[in-house]
């Protein structure tokens, strides 16, 4: 729960920095709600066993990229496949100096985020995934990754993954993004 | 002495016999260097928006003939922009991000407009830090139906939008939109906002640009069980909002308030139980006057909204029936991520390939018309006049 404390410290006080009391106010209500649903975040299984029979590109299927067959996930940092990015749109970090819940040297964590909810199939156990973006270099351009499980569009920023999340941040120029474990999904 | 110098002549001119007769031509003509004016505008000319996503801070748009396949010209983006034509077309906007030393530094919000006949930036307008920046849509940028303002989408993550003059230049007003995002025009003055409950948020400007109303919809769809697509598509009087499981809400923004027509489904029972569904970046395309729908779908589960067309769908908006479909791989085409489709008589759809080849048919017949091969790097949004 510490990351979690820390994280939306972090996000007040770059709220404070960059918006208006109003929608400070606003946008606080919108991340505290967030903050109180996510144990109760659904986990979504039959629509994975969907994704799963179709066959469909759910997975490591970024645009501009040829796709292929949905793949098992995989305990491969450097593999789109890997099972925490089940909600990255981005540059993997792991390819770009960092890891998958470090930063590349020189760069700034985002302190506001998307979440996601990953099946880990090592231990067959659901987690809260944060993605932070990485910021203040251009992009990294390698290992371009885009696979959107229980994504939403930005109506729903708190799931959205086009949003350029170092949007807050001083150099708010994306660089590549992390995925960093928050805790076991309650069920 | 006399007759060795003729009989030296003779020899060169012997010699040299052969090289007369292949003489070359004479030098070409000096060149002036000059500089190519765009040809009169065309129905089936294209802007097509480059995210560059590998190298994201060097977006551009390029401007695309589909009669003579030919590139046009180039308008410089930025970082992750917006981008929209004026209502008469002439001009271009871009709202884009620019940091002082390349990659870095300090930030500049900017909306450019862009003289669509010599594509000059003619000036700019200087916005505040708040830019929302997110893939390209409709809603990212518009402009009021009479010109006079200009609105462009903010998230912080708060969300809000800016009102702009364009005519002289200035920010006018920021507009709390309460959580609700994009900015979708109607009439002179009045700005839809998509809300996570599924409602439309429509604020009415006074003439200052300022919040004279504001009024929240009824909700038109359900974020949690079947979101729709924030790319919405312009039907006549309004805009077409896909779902990710297929259905299609017609919205009409044309009174003060949005009214929704009951939707309705692409899909079949057969089409259900084999996944299809509608995906990619720019999903739908509408030809207003025949009221012909094409959609990119693929087949595919949860996670897969923006998994581009393995197939072009045509459907009768009036009957809400099938009536074509067009399968890339058969004509050796990658999967579409973007469509759109030209407004004339004798429209022509094109379609942005995940591969960022650009696909241009016959948008009556289907008939492949052409391929433009690698056109850029990311492809995701194509707009026309």
């Amino acid at each position: 729960m510490r990351s979690i404390d820390r994280l939306f410290e972090n996000s007040s006080r770059s709220l404070a920095r960059h918006t208006s009391r109003r929608s400070l106010l606003a946008t606080l209500g919108k991340i505290l709600t967030g903050a109180a649903l996510i144990p109760l975040l659904p986990v979504d299984r039959s629509s994975r066993a969907e994704a799963a029979e179709a066959g469909g590109p759910a997975t490591a299927k970024p645009p501009g990229k040829s796709g292929s067959k949905a793949k098992a996930a995989t305990d491969d940092p450097l593999s789109c496949d890997y099972w925490k990015y089940c909600a990255v749109d981005g540059f993997l970090c792991s390819c770009c100096g960092g890891t998958s819940n470090s930063c590349p040297p020189g760069t700034a964590a985002s302190p506001i985020t998307w979440i996601g909810t990953c099946h880990n199939p090592a231990d067959s156990r659901d987690y809260i995934v944060s993605y932070n973006d990485c910021c203040g270099k251009a992009s990294c351009g390698n290992c371009e990754c885009n696979r959107n499980e229980r994504e939403k569009p930005m109506y729903r920023p708190s799931r959205n993954n086009d949003l350029n999340w170092c949007m807050a941040n001083a150099d708010s120029n994306y660089h590549c993004s992390v995925s960093v474990i928050l805790g076991v999904a309650e069920k | 002495m006399k007759s060795c110098l003729m009989r030296a002549a003779l020899l060169s001119l012997a010699t040299c016999a052969p090289l007369l007769a292949a003489a070359p031509p004479p030098p070409l003509p000096a060149e002036h260097l000059t500089l190519t004016t765009l040809p009169p505008n065309s129905p089936h000319r294209i802007y097509v928006l480059d995210e560059a996503f590998l190298n994201e801070i060097d977006a551009r748009i390029d401007l695309f003939d589909g009669d003579t396949y030919r590139r046009l010209g180039q308008i410089d983006a930025g970082f992750n922009p917006g981008f929209n034509l004026s209502p008469d077309g002439k001009t271009s906007v871009v709202s884009t991000t620019y940091w002082a030393r390349g990659a870095r530094g300090a930030r500049t919000d900017v909306v450019e407009f862009t003289d669509n006949t010599n594509l000059s930036v003619t000036h700019e307008i200087v916005l505040p830090p708040k830019r929302a920046m997110t893939l390209p849509t409709y809603f990212n940028i518009g402009y009021s139906s009479d010109s006079h303002f200009l609105y462009v989408s903010y998230v912080t993550p708060a969300a809000s939008f800016g009102v702009l003059d364009p005519a002289k230049g200035t920010v006018l007003d920021e507009i709390d939109t309460a959580g609700c995002v994009l900015v979708i025009p109607s009439g002179p003055n009045r700005v839809a906002s998509l809300c996570e409950s599924g409602r439309l948020q429509t604020v009415t400007l006074d003439a200052q640009g300022h919040e004279a109303s504001r009024a929240m919809s009824d909700p038109f769809f359900d974020a949690d069980t079947d979101p729709v697509f924030v790319q919405g598509v312009p039907i006549t009087g309004g805009y077409a909002f896909l779902s990710f499981l297929g259905q299609v809400h017609e919205v009409d923004f044309s009174g003060a308030q949005p009214t929704f027509q009951k939707p309705w489904s692409l899909l079949s029972a057969a089409d259900k139980a084999q996944n299809w569904r509608p995906g990619g970046a720019q999903v739908g395309a509408i030809h207003r006057k025949l009221g012909k729908l094409f959609v990119a779908m693929h087949r595919g589960g949860e996670g897969t909204h923006k998994a581009p067309g393995t197939e072009i769908w045509v459907f009768d908006m009036k009957t809400h029936q099938r009536v074509a479909r067009w399968p890339m791989a058969p004509q050796k085409l990658a999967s579409a991520l973007a469509v759109q489709v030209s407004q004339d008589d004798a429209p022509l759809l094109f379609a942005a390939t995940e591969n960022a080849d650009i696909a241009v048919f016959d948008a009556l017949t289907g008939e492949l018309r052409h391929v433009e091969k690698k056109f850029g790097q990311t492809p995701w949004l194509m707009m026309n006049p």
